[in-house]
């Protein structure tokens, strides 16, 4: 299905000369506990704020036709699906809102 | 999961020849449902037709101000389009609120309506269920029945349909565009999926060797679209009940204009006997929610609570199409 498809995996995440902000901030925000679900999490934390710069809807979307606020409620409900038993969650949304908040 | 082969149609004439010519074949199109059944063995197909590669992952407007969607169209595609934001309020807001992220990504419009029933007799092969194996009986009619259907159900199957975008079509008056060897054939969103009667594995009115191509909506309606979903959790969860409301809103009044549920049949439930009237605002918006009737409705012990759950989603949606700044 996928023959001739580019694959990122959190290997491939990481820049020559470090690592990717995401994974910078969940070390500093502390945003895991086991490590079992933090490369999807990193993943998709990454593609959450690249859909939001693209302005893809989301649930929390106040105004469909206004560019996405991208608010801490709106980062969780496009991380929804990501599920950490460990329950991190708060500390994967600090992690988000700084990198946001260093990408504007 | 059973061996297969997997075949990928270069063209919809090379899709529809395969599908006519070769037996036990499915169609392959976001993969998010079929391969979990197969997984489970639910589904068991000996080939599959992968149709992402085939030219119907356009949306394009139409002469008559409507617009086409292709079948491979992704779900987050779909919701994001610049047109259906603006004129199809109601599909972005249900597509958005259904599966997550990821699946939403992969999930098509075709598959969407093709998508089988989460009911957990279904999935849950220790049990009798018709859907699963015709004739075998169905476990759930006497069984756990909190989140299965109250209407258009039969001693057979009480199964609901689980797509929230089939619920805001429904709304929309959509047509469903076919393709088979004799050519094409449309198919109003209304007729597409059956109830259960006497054969509930029949679910759609599709023919086995016909593939959808495109979906089509008539030019925008306007009004104050909203789609609101009741469930279990915030997010990730399929509907309890849901209903799509298209509205007329001024200062004094709400009229319904279309109204359909989810939730609770095996197909998206219109209730157009609710539409076209006018209530007064604010006071008349319990009496707007009270006035839809469910005829026919037979619910189980464990789910009458969802005929006034569905009532309640709709009062709470009027409030939203009153307070919806458009």
């Amino acid at each position: 299905m996928h023959e001739g498809s580019d694959i990122v995996t959190i290997e491939g995440l990481a820049l020559s000369q470090g690592l990717h902000p995401m994974q910078a901030a969940f070390i500093e925000h502390d945003g895991f506990q086991c490590g079992y679900c933090t490369p999807g999490q990193i993943l998709s934390a990454v593609c959450v704020l690249d859909e939001l710069s693209a302005g893809f809807p989301s649930a929390a979307t106040a105004d469909l036709n206004a560019a996405p606020e991208g608010s801490a409620a709106e980062l969780r409900e496009r991380m929804s699906g990501n599920i950490c038993r460990c329950a991190a969650y708060p500390n994967i949304i600090a992690a988000i809102v700084d990198v946001k908040g260093s990408e504007t | 999961m059973k061996d297969f082969t997997y075949h990928r149609a270069n063209s919809l004439d090379e899709a529809v020849t395969l599908l006519e010519s070769t037996p036990n074949a499915k169609l392959l199109a976001g993969g998010t449902n079929l391969l979990d059944l197969m997984k489970l063995q639910i589904e068991t197909p000996q080939h599959l037709i992968d149709i992402n590669h085939i030219g119907l992952d356009k949306v394009e407007t139409l002469p008559s101000g409507g617009l086409a969607i292709g079948a491979v169209v992704r779900n987050a595609d779909l919701a994001a389009h610049p047109i259906v934001k603006r004129d199809y309020g109601v599909l972005t807001r249900a597509l958005v609120s259904g599966a997550s992220g990821q699946l939403r990504n992969r999930a098509t419009t075709a598959g969407n309506l093709m998508q089988r029933t989460r009911c957990p007799y279904f999935y849950g092969t220790t049990k009798a269920c018709n859907k699963r194996v015709p004739g075998s009986g169905c476990d759930a009619v006497n069984g756990f029945s909190t989140n299965l259907a109250v209407l258009g159900a039969s001693a057979s199957c009480i199964a609901t349909h689980s797509s929230d975008m089939a619920v805001a079509l429904r709304a929309l008056d959509a047509m469903i565009v076919v393709i088979g060897q004799a050519g094409e054939r449309r198919i109003a969103l209304s007729d597409f999926h059956r109830l259960p009667g006497d054969t509930p594995h029949v679910e759609t009115s599709l023919d086995s060797h016909e593939i959808i191509a495109r979906v089509e909506l008539p030019a925008p309606i306007g009004g104050r679209q909203v789609y609101r979903k009741v469930r279990e959790r915030a997010s990730y969860a399929f509907a309890t009940v849901s209903v799509a409301l298209i509205a007329r809103v001024d200062a004094e009044r709400v009229a319904i204009d279309r109204v359909a549920f989810g939730g609770l049949a095996a197909k998206p439930w219109r209730v157009e006997a609710a539409e076209g009237r006018g209530f007064g605002l604010p006071g008349e918006i319990s009496e707007a929610a009270a006035s839809v009737v469910f005829d026919g409705a037979s619910p189980t012990d464990h789910n009458k609570y969802k005929l006034d759950l569905a009532r309640q989603a709709l009062h709470a949606a009027l409030i939203d199409a009153r307070e919806q700044r458009i």
